[in-house]
């Protein structure tokens, strides 16, 4: 009925065109596969970096110095803030920013502009309650030190972005800010973030140090004491263990707090321990007689005219504080006495005292992992003037830090080995796993045991009756150790000052047992500027409260030989 | 049980049933009336199957669009659940009734669906959605009237030309006529404008005129005459030439003019060969327009891959052959153009709807029959087969396989006594009375 043919004719078109279809949908959805899907994920997919969070630095015992705090942060969407105005007036009252800012900031246009940033939570409250609109909170995390100023030079601080500014945050801010992780999620076509779950929270390394917040904490608070009764310009005090290098404590003052680093001046914000020289004085005998005993230039007998009180080397006079007579050369160090450490020195000679001094380790970097340390300033012989010997024999015409003094120290005290101070003890990932653990590393042997034993003995004289350091001596436990006075240089005259001082006491402690290295050194005190009087009481005391918090017990005591004989009876 | 002997007993007697109908009451009038056949099974599978495939994907497109709009991601779902159900019993009703009285209402429908058409313009009760005015308000529902101009157009048509055999022949009762008709629709639907709409019933006009028997040299000269036409109404605006001419090559304006055909190639081209799996779209995240209506059958592809949505074209393929089968089986002029056209409607609406998501023709609204979210689009097609499987019934089985002489006679037992109890559409229904006028066959 219907006509065959042309139903055949528009069923086979029919039929083509759904083969059509069907050709054309294996070509997009075979042949062109990867090209339309790679495609339609860079619309569906976006890459959103996590930031990680900083990991936390502890102290050696898993004590929190540096952690993170959840913040909100304002930001304002100045296209959707009705009254900027109002707006600022309102915000400026809560705020340390002008309402005449706040307005500029609001009334330029745009979709975003910081207004302030890690807000206290009371302020992020009150804002909230104000309920303004165009204004948005974004959570951020802000470094905390819950211990305020303690370790602070050490740790130092982050910026505002969380980028590590000094100390150890910066040393080791590619650990600590972590990686950033690339994270696809899918969000449908407003932008919304369609994955499901949380994004996942990480975090960078921990960074656990060598110091000891104890110990930090007595000699933060003695180096505050003293800073209090000399009236001094600054302060350093480091304690070192002699036998592998740890870095038990490290304090700086004045103190600055790395929560609010910018209240403080960078000098105070500074890590002298490392980052200053300066002209160590009488300390830096122990060096020049270690060498002198090590090389076996005369018997350890022989005895030092210093009953003149001055002596004159390449056109200078260089006095003692008192005049001594004829010094053996223990009574040399313990006397302190320019005279006969310049006789000694003049009798090692250049060539070997420099060799001496560069193998003690001044000159170059300690290679603490800490940022901005300096190499001191060691002149070559060739350079060294008429004079030269004789100022260096007592400490001057060279340049050290604290640090490099009490790693050479260290060396007297441990037999002799020069070591690479640290201060961070192991970096362990978020999960708590090692990542990377240090420990001690010798450089070099810079004298003999025998030699080591020696100056100790005499170093130990100087804490004992008759010595420069006599208020430095514990009791019980014998300490070895050096006062040093050092004039330093007028910036203004570009002489020797009469009124500005280093002072210090380097010492290490039980004097054969060695526990503890510590340095102590006043910067310009004022009125009293011998080291042994200035800075070794301080010494005692750090070093007497660390003993007993160490549980070193008492070698000398007379209560215990007592006890000891009640036993016997 | 009587009239099941009566019949077997007419077999017997070699007579052919499918014009012989029980007249027991020839008195009584009634709607409905049964042939002795079964209706065509596959059909209803392949039907069935797509209205199932068509909730699944309504529901992956839209729980979210859903949990936004409403709180709850079943509110589509429900509706088309509602919507098929309703659907369904809309297919048994129109496979029941005397498809010949039909042709009483032929030329009425087509005036109602032209007034619903215009309604749409009426402020109230025409409901205007992204720039176009295409639904009417019904409450509790929107009814599209384009849809129900597609059916109109073909019952009218069967009806023309079922009454008009010879006159087809000439210009204007065969060729003029018809096509004025099909271009006042058209007019009306550029106004709202449905150019899916205008298209499909474009297509399905000029084939069923072709299939009436209009001479070729009408038809290509209609064909040519209309060139400057769709010239002016589609070229010659520099902005929609543009977004007409946007499918050629989408990715110059990816996301202007090009945007939907290019997030429907990407929806396509993600699901590859096994698709992202069921409800893991990507593209349904709001970045394809229309994934529940016009271009679900990107999500078909992106969802179920290469593979789903190729069967689901196969079950297109299957009803328009099964349909083209009944059609030139069946004797009865009406009947047999009512079923080609009917089955061209849907297999239309299909290819346009799968051209135009893989970009082989432009851009244009065009719902993919049984699947799609919609309630109009998926009635008029449930009615569309209902009225198809209506017309398969009135066709013997004899007459489905003549060349397999071995098989036929068990085959024809076997699906005789089945049909007695098995579907709805079965010829036990005790008030189905053969109506006067309700000669399914040409003797």
């Amino acid at each position: 009925m219907m006509d065959k043919k042309r139903v055949t004719i528009l069923t086979s078109i029919i039929l083509f065109c759904f083969i059509a279809v069907l050709f054309r949908l294996a070509d997009i959805m075979l042949v062109r596969h990867r090209e339309l899907a790679k495609r339609s994920r860079t619309q569906y997919l976006i890459v959103q970096d996590i930031k990680p969070k900083r990991g936390t630095v502890y102290d050696r015992k898993g004590r929190e110095l540096a952690v993170n705090l959840e913040l909100d942060s304002l930001y304002g969407i100045p296209s959707e803030v009705e009254d900027a105005k109002d707006t600022a007036l309102k915000l400026s009252s809560l705020i340390k920013v002008s309402d005449s800012t706040l307005e500029h900031r609001l009334s330029r246009g745009g979709d975003f502009v910081w207004i302030s940033r890690k807000l206290d939570p009371k302020i992020t409250n009150r804002i909230k309650e104000m309920n303004l609109p165009g204004l948005e909170f974004l959570p951020e995390t802000k470094r905390v030190y819950p211990k305020g100023t303690l370790a602070a030079h050490v740790l130092g601080f982050c910026d505002i972005d969380n980028k590590g500014i000094e100390g150890i945050e910066l040393k080791y801010d590619n650990y600590i800010k972590g990686r950033s992780r690339k994270l696809m999620l899918g969000r449908d076509a407003f932008g919304k973030n369609l994955s499901t779950g949380s994004i996942p929270e990480i975090s960078g390394d921990n960074i656990v140090l060598t110091i000891d917040e104890d110990l930090q904490y007595i000699v933060d608070k003695e180096l505050d004491k003293a800073m209090q009764e000399t009236h001094a310009r600054a302060a350093v005090a480091v304690m070192m263990n002699p036998e592998t290098g740890e870095i038990l404590a490290m304090a700086d003052r004045p103190a600055y707090d790395p929560n609010n680093p910018s209240a403080f001046s960078p000098a105070d914000r500074r890590n002298r321990a490392i980052t200053d020289c300066y002209e160590p004085g009488s300390v830096f005998k122990a060096i020049l007689v270690s060498g002198v005993i090590q090389e076996n230039i005369f018997p350890l007998s022989q005895t030092f005219d210093c009953s003149k009180g001055s002596i004159e080397v390449g056109g200078r006079i260089i006095h003692d504080a008192e005049r001594h007579g004829v010094l053996t050369l223990t009574q040399v160090v313990q006397k302190s006495s320019n005279v006969g450490a310049i006789q000694i020195g003049m009798r090692f000679g250049k060539e070997r005292y420099y060799k001496y001094i560069k193998a003690f380790g001044f000159g170059e970097k300690t290679g603490i992992d800490l940022p901005g340390e300096v190499s001191g300033m060691l002149k070559e012989p060739s350079r060294w003037s008429g004079v030269s010997i004789g100022s260096i024999s007592i400490g001057q015409e060279i340049a050290v830090t604290p640090l490099q003094l009490l790693r050479a120290y260290c060396a007297i005290a441990n037999g002799g080995y020069l070591l690479k101070p640290y201060i961070v003890s192991e970096i362990t990932d978020a999960e708590g796993k090692p990542v990377k653990v240090f420990g001690p590393q010798r450089i070099r042997r810079v004298i003999s045991e025998r030699t080591s034993r020696i100056v100790t003995d005499i170093l130990t004289t100087v804490t004992e009756d008759g010595g420069t350091a006599a208020k430095a001596a514990l009791d019980g436990n014998p300490v070895a150790g050096k006062t040093g006075t050092a004039q330093m240089v007028d910036p203004e005259t570009r002489r020797y000052s009469h009124s500005k001082y280093a002072s210090s006491f380097i010492g290490f402690v039980p004097a054969d047992k060695p526990r503890i290295a510590l340095i102590v050194v006043i910067f310009e005190p004022k009125g009293e500027h011998y080291g042994g009087h200035v800075a070794g009481p301080v010494f005692k005391r750090i070093a007497e409260q660390s003993l007993t918090y160490l549980n070193i017990p008492i070698e000398k005591d007379n209560h215990l030989l007592l006890v000891e004989h009640d036993e016997d009876r | 049980m009587k009239r099941a002997q009566d019949f077997l007993r007419h077999k017997e007697e070699g007579m052919p049933y499918y014009n012989e109908p029980v007249m027991r009451e020839p008195q009584q009038q009634s709607l409905t009336y049964m042939y002795p056949q079964s209706a065509d099974r596959v059909i209803i599978v392949a039907t069935l199957c797509l209205i199932g495939v068509g909730v699944l994907m309504v529901y992956s497109s839209t729980a979210i669009l859903s949990m936004k709009k409403y709180g709850t991601s079943f509110h589509y779902l429900k509706n088309q659940i509602l919507t098929a159900a309703l659907g369904i019993v809309t297919m048994v009703t129109f496979a029941k009734i005397n498809y010949m009285r039909m042709r009483r209402f032929a030329i009425p429908l087509l005036c109602l669906s032209f007034i619903l058409l215009l309604l749409v313009f009426v402020p109230h009760i025409g409901i205007s959605a992204g720039g176009a005015r295409r639904w009417l308000r019904l409450w509790p529902s929107t009814f599209q009237p384009s849809e129900l101009v597609k059916i109109a157009m073909v019952i009218f048509l069967s009806d023309y030309m079922a009454k008009r055999q010879e006159d087809m022949k000439t210009p204007v009762k065969g060729l003029i006529i018809p096509i004025a008709i099909m271009g006042i629709f058209q007019i009306v639907l550029l106004k709202q404008p449905d150019l899916g709409a205008i298209i499909s019933l474009g297509l399905l006009t000029i084939s069923l005129l072709f299939i009436g028997g209009v001479r070729l040299s009408h038809i290509l000269g209609l064909l040519l005459l209309s060139v400057p036409i769709l010239y002016k109404l589609m070229l010659s605006v520099p902005y929609r030439r543009r977004r007409i001419m946007a499918f050629l090559d989408p990715w110059q304006d990816p996301l202007g003019s090009g945007f939907q055909l290019v997030q429907s190639l990407l929806a396509l081209g993600n699901g590859g060969l096994t698709g992202v799996g069921l409800g893991q779209s990507k593209e349904k995240l709001f970045f394809l327009p229309e994934p529940h209506t016009d271009f679900i059958s990107s999500l078909i592809g992106e969802e179920l891959g290469f593979i789903g949505i190729s069967l689901v074209i196969l079950l297109f393929i299957i009803i328009f052959i099964r349909g083209v089968r009944i059609a030139s089986r069946l004797k009865e002029p009406f009947g047999a153009y009512l079923c080609f056209g009917l089955t061209l409607m849907i297999g239309i609406q299909g290819v346009v709807n799968f051209s135009v998501v893989s970009g082989l023709m432009p851009t244009k609204g065009l719902p993919l029959p049984f699947v799609s979210y919609g309630g109009s689009s998926l009635l008029i097609n449930m009615m569309a087969v209902g009225l198809l499987l209506n017309l398969s019934k009135t066709i013997p089985r004899e007459e489905w396989k003549p060349e397999v002489n071995k098989k036929r006679r068990r085959r024809v037992t076997r699906t005789d006594r089945a049909s007695q109890f098995s579907l709805p559409f079965g010829n036990n229904s005790p008030t189905s009375i053969f109506s006067k006028g309700g000669h399914g066959g040409t003797l």
